[in-house]
């Protein structure tokens, strides 16, 4: 390939005496669809920490378009470009629909204290591309109707569509989703892949762990297989589903 | 200094310090079992003392009814304040809960205050005020009762957590609060009685120590903030590091004061622990920051 | 149609405040209350402040009257013993105030709960052990007096009805301010903060740098707050700075709405007034009386009386609007 968007050499992370993540090499394409399986404890959370700079990786390194990411703290890799959601969810749930995807345009925006208090031009214009912005993420999502509603009142499968939003306004290049599908219904999953389309056609790679099998199967271009912290397997979707090594990996587990 | 000098002041700070060992493990108690910040414990050593002096010198009570007296009063009240203002207040956020008990602490100051008056007073000493010497240095009956008293109640401590159901399930919670409750623990009847034990415990220092250091309704704020550093050394989880804290904080500042180190005059002295807690915070929020993130 | 409404009505209620206000001092109005309503406007400066770090923010600070007393001090120390001009030592105590809480801002706001609460405490109970002791300085316990009056060009301050149209322009001035802010990118980004720090990071947000500039923000309405306070009392004291004191601002934010820029005005009235009247009727029970309102407004209302109150003045207004449109 090409430069990969998201390179990790031999990346680890131990907590205590527990080695979450296992001199993992990964190697994004940009433009695709990639997910990240494996059984739950796999690491495969904590490697998505790792790469937003949620903490430090005790070993290896990594790069984001080449360029390495060491020292870079959490808020600045956004600007560059990575954005997640979590597992979770994490919405601010003292603020409106709106607000929380107005927020998520914070890196693309400048103005700062001085601009806010004394209401200056700049501040007023950026308002506007703000606005406008997050209103366009929104409708993305198919939240339209709700901008103005507490974002804690919508259900579980429109706040993971919120998440999404609040994330994409960020205008990243790559964009982690961290079990997007959990907690859904048939019809939300498949709704959720055609966005997960609609944002790799604009332009955004996209990269998913997930636990659910068909929602993967239906959308990953390549699939990276996790287990206790280390790699075990990539190809295709129908190259994993056949290595023994993931099978094995997954025996006992409950395959959807 | 002198070695007499230098030992008159370690037992002065001796026995300070146990004072602020108990104060301490009132706050390590109820941190540990509910994660709540008491800022009221303070206020459990001052009423300790002034319900004693009201007890033994205006009521006529004599002595060891009246000390028990003070302490169940005091846990009896500890067990209100967790009552009415920290239950009631249903997944209250941290900010809450603490405005909540330093509510509870104004009030509980404000109504002491209203009914003792300002003037500071003294209860009669448990057995006679003769100095004993000691080493070169002049111990006063009433400090060796406050020593003893921290180390018999430490001990107590000691064996009731680790010997009877209730300390074992107190421990539980204060372990793994999931799992406590699993096995049928009741977080709030273990909260309760935290908030009772620390309660308990303070009045029993702020009993002892009144005859000694008198004692007014306004003691509670530095006595309170002095057992949280103690309590704070201790990682706000072991009793005896909490006792440790608490014994050397105190006989640091007697020395700093005997010594009049620089511009250490005995009006810096409370500030020593405020410095000494700030220190402890800087180095514990390295080590949380790590904590929350690897969460 | 509903905001137009809304709007229509802010400005009128608005407007009336704002005329209410200006002629509060004036002897045939509400005159005799004019030193009261000075002390009210330098509360709640300090009080917006806290409303910005602990209600947007979600931070806690229990030693908010350190910042208070700094200000104060400065302002005292510089122009009464070094003859500065006062406007510029009112200055030069905003910055130095600012610098300091920029400096420990760091360190302390990578605790969080009640280890800040704490560190927060500690830090106010030294400062006022710093203004008792250092008496070269800060004239000690007993205080300074002598303090100059504010003037501008030949005009002095001289008079409570002037110094009231100063402490309300500054103390407006701040409240637009803050309300800009919340209102904004920067206000968002508190919030954001408050929501979820980690969601916050996932966005873009500098988090500890927020939590540090709002901080020194509170730290600087806080010092103007001071320096207003000794140009109209001409004394300064470590009496108005203590513990007590931190807790007073932190009673007037909660009454006023944690949240609340606006309630801001309405804690520190409310607080103001009920601990006049309860000095008054019950002499030192009315620390009883604050140690109950604290417990009893988180307990039952955590966001606030004034917010709440505009909340059921909301419900009530809708009720009735809407009772309009039918035919």
């Amino acid at each position: 390939m090409s430069q990969p968007i998201l390179e990790t050499k031999s990346v680890s992370k131990v907590f205590g005496g527990l080695v979450a993540v296992d001199k993992v090499d990964l190697k994004i394409e940009a433009g695709k669809i990639t997910a990240i399986i494996g059984p739950n404890g796999a690491g495969k959370t904590t490697l998505f920490n790792l790469i937003t700079g949620v903490y430090p990786a005790s070993d290896g390194e990594i790069f984001f378009q080449g360029k390495p990411l060491k020292n870079i703290p959490a808020h600045k890799r956004v600007a560059l470009g990575i954005a997640r959601t979590f597992q979770n969810v994490l919405l601010f749930g003292n603020m409106t629909v709106l607000e929380n995807i107005m927020t998520g345009q914070h890196p693309r925006s400048h103005y700062g204290f001085l601009g806010a208090a004394l209401r200056l031009p700049r501040a007023h214009r950026e308002e506007e591309t703000i606005y406008l912005n997050a209103m366009k993420y929104l409708n993305m999502v198919g939240l339209g109707a709700y901008a103005e509603q507490n974002a804690l009142s919508l259900p579980l499968g429109q706040q993971k569509l919120l998440a999404i939003a609040r994330a994409m306004a960020t205008e990243p290049q790559l964009l982690l989703l961290d079990e997007p599908g959990a907690g859904l219904n048939l019809l939300e999953k498949r709704e959720l892949s055609d966005l997960i389309h609609r944002i790799r056609e604009m332009g955004t790679t996209v990269v998913l762990v997930e636990h659910d099998m068909p929602l993967v199967m239906g959308i990953a271009e390549w699939v990276i297989v996790l287990d206790s912290g280390q790699k075990i397997a990539e190809g295709t979707a129908a190259q994993v589903q056949k290595d023994e090594r993931v099978i094995s990996a997954y025996l006992g587990e409950e395959v959807e | 200094m002198s070695a007499d000098q230098f030992v008159q002041y370690l037992a002065s700070g001796l026995t300070q310090g146990s004072i602020y060992a108990l104060v301490g493990l009132g706050f390590t108690i109820i941190y540990a079992v509910t994660r709540i910040i008491n800022f009221a414990q303070g206020e459990f050593v001052m009423l300790g003392g002034m319900l004693s002096f009201m007890l033994i010198s205006s009521a006529g009570v004599p002595l060891v009814p009246a000390v028990i007296l003070s302490v169940l009063i005091a846990a009896g009240i500890g067990v209100l304040m967790y009552v009415l203002a920290i239950r009631s207040a249903r997944r209250a956020s941290v900010i809450s809960l603490i405005i909540i008990t330093i509510g509870a602490a104004i009030f509980i100051r404000g109504i002491a205050g209203g009914i003792w008056g300002a003037d500071p007073v003294r209860p009669p000493f448990f057995s006679g005020s003769e100095s004993i010497p000691f080493l070169g240095a002049y111990i006063h009956p009433q400090a060796l009762w406050v020593i003893g008293t921290m180390v018999v109640v430490t001990i107590a401590l000691h064996l009731f957590l680790s010997y009877t159901m209730v300390g074992k399930a107190l421990k539980a919670c204060a372990v793994n609060p999931t799992a406590a409750g699993l096995v049928g623990i009741d977080a709030r009847a273990m909260a309760l009685i935290a908030f009772a034990l620390a309660a308990a415990l303070g009045a029993i220092g702020g009993v002892v120590v009144a005859p000694l250091t008198l004692t007014a309704y306004n003691v509670g704020v530095m006595l309170g903030l002095k057992g949280f550093v103690a309590s704070s050394i201790g990682g706000f989880r072991s009793p005896i590091a909490t006792v440790i804290g608490g014994v050397t904080l105190g006989i640091v500042e007697s020395l700093a004061v005997g010594l009049n180190w620089g511009p250490f005059t005995s009006a810096y002295k409370d500030a020593i622990a405020l410095v000494v807690l700030l220190l402890i915070l800087l180095v514990r929020s390295g080590r949380l920051a790590l904590e929350e993130r690897a969460s | 149609m509903l905001a137009r409404i809304k709007s229509k009505w802010t400005y009128l209620v608005s407007a009336a405040l704002l005329v209410f206000l200006i002629l509060i001092p004036f002897d045939w109005f509400l005159g005799h209350y004019t030193t009261l309503m000075i002390f009210i406007g330098i509360s709640t400066m300090v009080t917006v402040g806290l409303c910005l770090l602990m209600g947007y923010t979600g931070q806690v600070s229990l030693g908010q009257a350190a910042f208070y007393g700094i200000g104060a001090y400065f302002s005292a120390v510089l122009s009464k013993t070094y003859g500065v001009n006062p406007w510029l030592a009112m200055l030069i105590a905003a910055a130095a105030t600012g610098a300091f809480a920029y400096v420990i801002g760091y360190p302390i706001f990578r605790l969080r709960g009640n280890y800040l609460a704490m560190a927060t405490l500690g830090l106010g109970l030294i400062i006022w052990i710093l203004f008792r002791q250092l008496s070269q300085f800060t004239g000690g316990p007993d205080g300074m007096a002598g303090i100059p009056f504010l003037s501008v060009g030949g005009f002095v301050f001289d008079t409570s009805f002037k110094r009231y149209f100063l402490v309300w322009f500054f103390c407006l001035a701040i409240l637009f301010i803050s309300q800009n802010i919340v209102r904004s990118r920067t206000g968002r980004a508190l919030r954001a903060i408050h929501g979820s720090e980690a969601a916050a990071e996932s966005v873009g947000i500098d988090v500890t740098r927020f939590k540090v500039k709002i901080f020194v923000l509170s730290a600087v309405y806080a010092s103007l707050a001071g320096s207003l306070l000794v140009h109209h009392l001409r004394f300064v004291s470590p009496q108005p700075f203590d513990f007590l004191a931190s807790i007073k601002f932190v009673v007037m934010a909660v009454i006023g709405g944690l949240a609340s820029i606006w309630g801001a005005i309405f804690g520190a009235g409310a607080t103001r007034i009920l601990s006049d009247e309860l000095m008054f009727r019950f002499g030192e029970w009315d620390v009883v009386i604050y140690g109950l309102i604290l417990m009893l407004v988180m307990i039952f209302m955590p966001e606030g009386l004034f917010v709440r109150l505009r909340q059921l003045l909301e419900r009530w207004r809708l009720r009735h609007t809407w009772r309009e449109a039918e035919p």
